[in-house]
């Protein structure tokens, strides 16, 4: 293999992909590595592929209502490739907010009529009638199982939620990375897999590139780290970067639950994506006519903050490593139990356990680094891989931009979006942010 | 001298072939090796047992009603291992002998190993699987009279030629109360072979293109006592139905065998087989996953490998 | 009538084992209800629902932690639980001693349940012991179930879907299979009521079991396969298709 390239782009999943595929389409010659067998096999193919536009702030939500644009044309987007594993699906549930203490929807909304998402609003009747199963009573505020206040009797009422017709899932994200692929290839993008970075060369304060564990060095003036879970080892690989960042990043274990629908209920077909912050919970239908169940990670639970390269190797013991623990198997499934009384709980955990690349305000790190050459899309706690064709974008133009010579830390960049009639201030995200008090400090951004 | 007893389990007038196995298990210096025959047909099998080393045939005459009754055959059985003093009992753990072994066991308050595929007669130890067959367990047994259930074909039947004499057991007095036979034989249910429960899974991804071609797993497995399961993407494509999914979102399982037809092996679906005894791979795409998870691959395409293993089972 | 269930506290199957010293696992892995077990507790509650007066009533002979599984058993219908408090683990033989003695101090059995074999040691006998102790008729991998007045009319399925039919006369032991009905989970309205169900403690110790010289002792534990390491096959279709029915064979023995 050629061992000289434009650009190296660390980590293959739905995030890398893409900007190997725009980098790619405007002339720059790019390598992506990864450490696994196949695109989007890492943290991505723990993702549960939500695709929805509420966020807690307005650029937020203006990047996810772009991100639409792409999932709903999804073989223009890429430029009709063909994938012999078929393609990624897009599918159009609707998406119901749950109003409630558990979110600040009404900054949602005032965001939603910002950016112009449409939607409706739904009161109690309105969700029983669309949703016969569910019981709103109030269950605030969220508790675990082995805490008595959990078995309370509700008493007051929800006061409805907000619904938006556009919103759904992708079926299987990591052929949705393996599609991005696929398309980036077809613009000339080189893909090389069991490959694991295990330093980022410099000189003269300028990447020149990368060493692989088995010895191999491959050279680029641009390396972009897109490591996922492993963003923050990257970092301390690469000189200076590490510590140039306000915003640091790191591995957040969790788990995501599978649950059968209620007998008679036909929740693959007839149900919603349901974000209920009312009992900290996020629903989608799953093959199987089976609930998805995540967590919007409330205070009551502890956070798991892990070596990635022992999590994914099973080690780290009872909570710390990638088997389902029981608690948070019956303290999710539990949650929705008390909305869907109808719901039957094995006994037998069945989930995904995963990392998220958390930031320290949830909100990810799209920017350049304090080591020229050096860029970052991590920090994607969880709550981007929707945005992940806009980001693509999004960090080809910052990439592009800042190669001739923008200081995108004195003057960011203004990135205007493709489909959606607005511009984003690109150092929304930058790693030298004071932390973003706006943000929802869980999976929502 | 010991005396150790065998139970032959027969199939229309045959001694099955996983018996052999059985018997080469239960030989030793210094044995006695007993037959004990519950069907009336000493005489027909008498040549095959003795060129397997069996020395005495016992023939367990129970009365007409009571032959099918796994009780009274318990109790029959355990009568003549008393009369012919057996130390140590060797019955097939097949499905019979699952209703058949623990009754003798319980009855005789004597430790009993289900499914050993190995038997020390020395230490009065076997080996058997515990925890969804992910271990293998070595137990030993202490009392009057041991009984090993042997897992089928666990063991390779070697000769050794003897001279045998039939004694007849006159058990047509012997009544178990409490359990009457209405109707035996009768295949009530379907003949598919329970996913979880299975020995041997062939599964089909990917590769398999469209749903027909899923006819050529369920022609093999047929042949060899397999279930048939799934990728997520067969499913996901309508192919097969979703209670065939084996992964993280389907039917978690640990068969002995696991083939894995165009399976390219994602991490979710080693959530639901990578407790397998055995996986065997068969996939064109040399990047597929599984090729380096598994203990034998083949770069080939299953639809062209498949059909050539049934053939090749069918011709015996 | 009483219905005594009993029920196995055991490592969730998709649990990573490891081996402590020589003979034992670390315990420190997701433990659950049994898998057939659940088809027992199902059945009970159906033949609850079927017949006023019936209680069912959950035996464990489990360590401390085993009390969650007899929870999960209420949440599934049974209406109270017994634990059989013990320290080590035993063999089949004196844990049905031990159930014997539990539910014969407790009331009057009209029909005693248990799975057909545990996912953990697969013993495949515990019911067949139980019969015994109590001279009550056993049927195992029972797949279909009709009480009547006095008696019991049973399927159950060996292999190759061949079934037998038996009749029993109660009370009697039934080893349940996965044919039999498809388990019904509790919802969190069950688990809240479950919360509220008595469970009672009896020390193993108590119930003065009798040592003896028979018995099972597992002396040694081993992983069956330790990391993969793939081998290719090669050649055409025939040598191939040959080589896979040797591996079965010989290597495997499942054909």
């Amino acid at each position: 293999m050629d061992k000289k390239f434009d650009a190296i782009i660390i980590g293959a999943g739905v995030i890398g992909c893409p900007i190997a595929y725009e980098l790619s389409k405007i002339g720059y010659k790019t390598l992506t590595v990864d450490k696994h067998t196949d695109a989007g096999e890492g943290s991505t193919a723990g993702s549960c592929a939500i695709v929805r536009a509420h966020y807690s702030t307005a650029d937020g939500v203006a990047m996810a209502y772009e991100g639409f644009q792409y999932w709903l044309n999804w073989e223009k987007y890429l430029d009709n490739v063909k994938d012999e594993k078929g393609l990624a699906r897009y599918m159009n549930t609707g998406s119901l907010l749950v109003k409630s203490q558990g979110h600040d929807w009404k900054k949602v909304q005032k965001n939603y009529d910002e950016v112009g998402v449409k939607y409706e609003e739904w009161d109690n009747d309105k969700i029983k009638k669309m949703i016969p199963i569910v019981d709103l009573h109030e269950f605030w505020p969220i508790t675990r199982p082995e805490d008595p206040a959990f078995y309370n009797e509700p008493v007051k009422e929800l006061e409805g939620g907000i619904f938006c017709p556009e919103g759904g899932y992708v079926n299987d994200p990591t052929l949705s990375a393996h599609n991005i692929m696929r398309a980036a290839e077809a613009k000339g993008a080189k893909f090389m897999f069991n490959a694991e970075v295990v330093d980022i060369r410099s000189e003269n304060g300028k990447v020149t590139g990368i060493t692989l564990k088995d010895g191999t060095r491959i050279d680029a003036r641009i390396v972009v780290n897109v490591g996922g879970p492993h963003s923050f080892k990257i970092n301390k690989m690469a000189k200076g970067v590490w510590e140039g960042c306000n915003i640091k990043t790191k591995a957040l274990r969790h788990e995501v639950m599978y649950c059968p629908s209620p007998e008679g209920y036909d929740y693959l077909n007839d149900g919603y994506h349901m974000s209920d912050g009312d009992i900290g919970c996020y629903v989608r239908p799953e093959v199987g006519n089976t609930f998805l169940v995540g967590s919007e990670d409330p205070d009551c639970d502890p956070q798991e903050w892990v070596d990635p390269d022992t999590f994914y190797a099973g080690k780290g013991g009872h909570g710390k490593d990638n088997v389902l623990t029981e608690e948070q198997w019956k303290a999710q499934c539990y949650r929705l139990g008390k909305r869907i009384p109808t719901l039957s709980v094995p006994n037998q955990p069945k989930g995904v356990v995963d990392l998220y690349d958390c930031s320290d305000d949830w909100i990810p790190v799209y920017d350049k680094s304090d080591l020229p050459g050096y860029y970052m899309a991590i920090g994607t706690s969880g709550n981007q891989y929707k945005n992940a064709p806009v980001v693509g974008h999004m960090m080809a133009k910052l990439i592009d931009a800042c190669e001739k010579g923008l200081d995108h830390d004195k003057e960011p960049l203004q990135y205007k979006f493709k489909y959606t009639d607005r511009s984003t201030n690109v150092g929304f995200f930058s790693r030298k942010r004071e932390i973003n008090y706006n943000s929802s400090f869980s999976v929502n951004g | 001298m010991k005396n150790i007893g065998v139970i032959i389990e027969l199939d229309k007038g045959r001694v099955k072939e996983a018996n052999l196995g059985m018997i080469t298990l239960a030989r030793a210096k210094d044995v006695k090796l007993f037959a004990f025959v519950l069907d009336k047909q000493a005489i027909s099998v008498k040549a095959v047992l003795e060129s397997f080393g069996i020395t005495t045939i016992v023939e367990i005459c129970l009365a007409k009603d009571q032959q099918n009754n796994p009780a009274t055959r318990a109790k029959a059985m355990i009568n003549a291992i008393k009369k012919f003093n057996i130390s140590m009992v060797f019955g097939l753990c097949t499905a019979m002998g699952k209703d058949f072994l623990p009754r003798m066991a319980a009855l005789l308050d004597a430790p009993l190993v289900m499914d050993c595929f190995f038997v020390d007669l020395e230490q009065k130890t076997a080996r058997t699987y515990q925890y969804s067959g992910k271990i293998i367990a070595t137990i030993q047994l202490s009392g009057q009279t041991l009984l090993f259930g042997i897992r089928p074909n666990a063991i390779e039947p070697v000769k050794a030629q003897e001279k045998a004499r039939i004694l007849k057991f006159d058990s047509s007095h012997v009544f178990a109360g409490g359990l009457r036979v209405l109707k035996s034989g009768g295949a009530e249910k379907s003949t598919a072979i329970n996913l979880a429960e299975a020995d041997v899974i062939i599964a089909g991804g990917r590769g398999m293109k469209n749903s027909e071609n899923f006819n050529i797993l369920f022609q093999c497995a047929s042949k060899i006592n397999a279930a048939v399961g799934a990728s997520r993407v067969a499913v996901d494509s309508g192919w097969v139905p979703y209670s065939m999914q084996v992964g993280q979102t389907g039917e978690k399982v640990s068969p002995k065998v696991y083939i894995a037809c165009g399976i390219s092996g994602s991490i979710q679906h080693f959530a639901g087989m990578k407790t397998s005894g055995m996986i065997i791979a068969i996939n064109t795409d040399e990047n597929a996953s599984i090729l380096s998870n598994c203990d034998y691959y083949v770069k080939k395409d299953a639809l062209e490998i498949i059909p050539v293993l049934t053939r090749i089972l069918d011709n015996g | 009538m009483q219905i005594y269930v009993c029920i196995k506290h055991v490592p969730d199957s998709a649990a990573n084992i490891s081996i402590i010293g020589k003979n034992s696992i670390d315990e420190n892995v997701n433990f659950l209800l049994n898998p057939y077990d659940e088809h027992a507790l199902t059945e009970a509650a159906r033949i609850k629902n079927n017949l006023p007066g019936t209680e069912v009533i959950a035996v464990c002979l489990g360590k401390a932690d085993a009390e969650k599984t007899l929870r999960s058993a209420l949440a599934m219908g049974a209406d109270r639980g017994i634990l059989i408090a013990k320290e080590k683990n035993y063999d089949s033989r004196v844990t049905a001693l031990a159930l014997k003695a539990a539910i014969e101090h407790d009331g009057k059995p009209g029909l005693i349940f248990t799975g057909k074999e545990s996912i953990d040691e697969g013993g495949m006998q515990t019911m067949f012991r139980i019969g015994a102790l109590f001279d009550f008729p056993v049927a195992t991998n029972v797949v279909k179930l009709d009480i009547e007045a006095d008696r019991a009319v049973v399927v159950c399925e060996l292999s190759g879907g061949i079934t037998h039919t038996y009749e029993m006369s109660l009370p009697c032991v039934m080893g349940t299979g996965r044919g039999l009905n498809t388990p019904r989970y509790p919802t969190f309205p069950d688990v809240v009521k479950s919360k509220k169900k008595p469970v009672q403690k009896i020390a193993f110790t108590d119930l003065n079991i009798k040592a003896s010289l028979a018995g099972m002792r597992v002396i040694e534990l081993k992983p069956l396969y330790q990391a993969r390491q793939p081998k290719e096959i090669k050649g055409d279709a025939t040598v191939v298709a040959k080589e896979l029915i040797r591996i079965l064979k010989q290597e495997a023995k499942v054909l």
